[in-house]
């Protein structure tokens, strides 16, 4: 009997857990458990590697050096969302509230 | 028609006599279709009964191929955990005459380590079936420190090498030979342990530059390294490891692509360089990892940013990324900061009051002196340029690269 009693804070340990890890969203084949795999060849060519996207350049660099994977140039100017009219809105308002606008 | 176990022996000594690697690898490999033959061969197979043959190859290759018979039959039994201690006693047989003879024998030495350690593997999935997975974390690892242990032998018969020729080397062999054990310490999350055998790497100096090994050997390597390098929060090695190791990677080895770009990507954003959409189109799991990232930092959006940190929580943590996710919030503020300035029509002189209403509509709650504080930080931290006047509650701005581009920061990594 007291082996039962003892067993039974463990087991509904175990399901509160299995709850939880069903409430995170899956995303596939993406496991910290996954592990580097062994490559079917031993060897290969640069050209089939991703250096091709580099145009010459050295890895490490970004898009405006020539590799289109990534981009190292993307501060925008022009971003028209709500959220831009709801910072403009708030910014004409701290400036009509009195603090002066100097140039 | 069936390979009898002499049939076996024969093809072993011509594959001695020509010194061919690959075709010793074949043999000795329990998966190679002549095990099922040898398998059926003998029923139940013992050192003691496999004796008679002792003597009927040159030595060590005799105890080698009955090693092999054992081995073979415990996989096919499904008995890992002595296939693993047997497959153990086969490598510490060649390791014998491995170190006798040069580097045309690597390939049948990847070959068995990559055997030993699929075993331990093995017994580590039996173990956790078999068992509370918790209760047994010290008996799943024994078997693979075991492995890392007799792989580690190999690796130091590899860097000894100083006998043969430059082409024929057994150093060729260490760059492998290490991935592999690293491997072994990253499946049973012993990491600290791999310090050794990095030390004892370093301690060598006359082994061939790594990029004159086989691609395969070289991004393993660097994977690994700059896995090491990641957990030990060396952010800058890192990134360099891994993206030396993604451009140096098969293109179809999709995988093995993806798990690089996990980390690097990241990283990459630490620096200002955003994975372009031609890059996340490529692999839909991490589009659907970093794509809401990758968006809320373009537009400055920190709400966004946290909604993105809160989404995939579970999944950043237990990838050991969300810190580092965590970090790059500063580039979202950076970026909000730099929208107010525009909307401002970039005018160097900003009221801390205007940065103060633009993170409420952020969704931040914060008081005017925490935002006064936020500019002073970013200020210090070099994502923008200038100066606060406290009195006039206003921030000064430079008057040119008032927000230097993120790319252009000297310490991106810094945690100050």
């Amino acid at each position: 009997m007291s082996a039962s009693a003892a067993s039974k804070p463990a087991h509904s340990t175990k399901t509160s857990d299995s709850k939880e890890e069903e409430a995170q969203p899956h995303l596939g084949v993406l496991e910290e458990d996954d592990e580097f795999e062994e490559f079917p060849v031993q060897d290969w060519d640069d050209s089939q590697t991703d250096l091709a996207h580099l145009g010459g350049t050295a890895p490490g660099a970004a898009k405006s050096s020539g590799d289109k994977l990534w981009e190292d140039n993307w501060d925008d100017d022009d971003i028209e969302d709500e959220f831009s009219v709801q910072l403009r809105n708030e910014l004409a308002k701290t400036t009509k509230e009195g603090v002066p606008m100097q140039h | 028609m069936p390979v009898t176990f002499t049939q076996f022996l024969t093809q072993i000594a011509t594959a001695l006599r020509d010194e061919n690697g690959l075709d010793l690898a074949y043999l000795v490999r329990p998966t190679s279709p002549h095990g099922k033959d040898i398998v059926k061969e003998f029923r139940n197979p013992s050192r003691q009964t496999l004796s008679r043959y002792e003597g009927a190859v040159e030595n060590p290759w005799d105890e080698i191929a009955i090693q092999y018979v054992l081995v073979t039959t415990h996989v096919a039994k499904q008995r890992y955990t002595e296939a693993f201690k047997e497959q153990s006693h086969l490598v510490n047989l060649f390791l014998r005459f491995f170190a006798a003879n040069s580097g045309w024998t690597l390939p049948a030495l990847f070959a068995i380590l990559r055997d030993l350690r699929d075993l331990a593997f093995d017994v580590n999935i039996l173990l956790a079936l078999q068992a509370d997975v918790q209760a047994d974390a010290g008996q799943k690892s024994e078997c693979m420190e075991s492995a890392a242990r007799v792989i580690s032998k190999a690796f130091s018969h590899c860097i000894t090498d100083r006998t043969s020729t430059y082409d024929l080397s057994r150093k060729w062999g260490v760059y492998y030979v290490v991935g592999l054990i690293l491997k072994s310490y990253f499946r049973v999350r012993r990491i600290s342990l791999s310090k050794n055998i990095l030390r004892a790497l370093e301690a060598n100096k006359d082994i061939p530059p790594l990029s004159s090994y086989p691609k395969a050997h070289q991004v393993t390597y660097r994977y690994y390294l700059g896995m090491l390098s990641f957990l030990n929060e060396d952010y800058a090695k890192s990134e360099q490891e891994l993206t030396l190791a993604f451009y140096t990677c098969l293109v179809s080895a999709h995988n093995n692509r993806e798990r690089i770009l996990t980390y690097l990507i990241p990283l990459r954003i630490l620096r200002g360089h955003l994975p372009s959409r031609e890059l996340l189109e490529q692999f839909p799991v991490l589009d659907q990892l970093y794509s809401p990232f990758v968006q809320a930092l373009r537009k400055g959006d920190i709400k966004g940013f946290d909604a993105a940190l809160d989404a995939s929580e579970r999944r950043l943590v237990d990838l050991n990324l969300w810190l580092t996710l965590e970090r790059a919030r500063e580039i979202a503020i950076r970026g909000l900061f730099r929208r107010v300035w525009v909307a401002s029509q970039k005018s160097n002189r900003i009221p801390v009051a205007m940065i103060h209403s633009a993170l409420q509509v952020s969704g931040m709650e914060v008081l005017v002196e925490e935002a006064e504080c936020l500019v002073a930080t970013m200020i210090y931290k070099g994502y923008m340029r200038g100066y606060i006047s406290h009195e006039k509650q206003m921030v000064v701005l430079s008057n040119n690269n008032a927000f230097p581009r993120l790319a252009d920061r000297q310490t991106p990594f810094a945690p100050y």
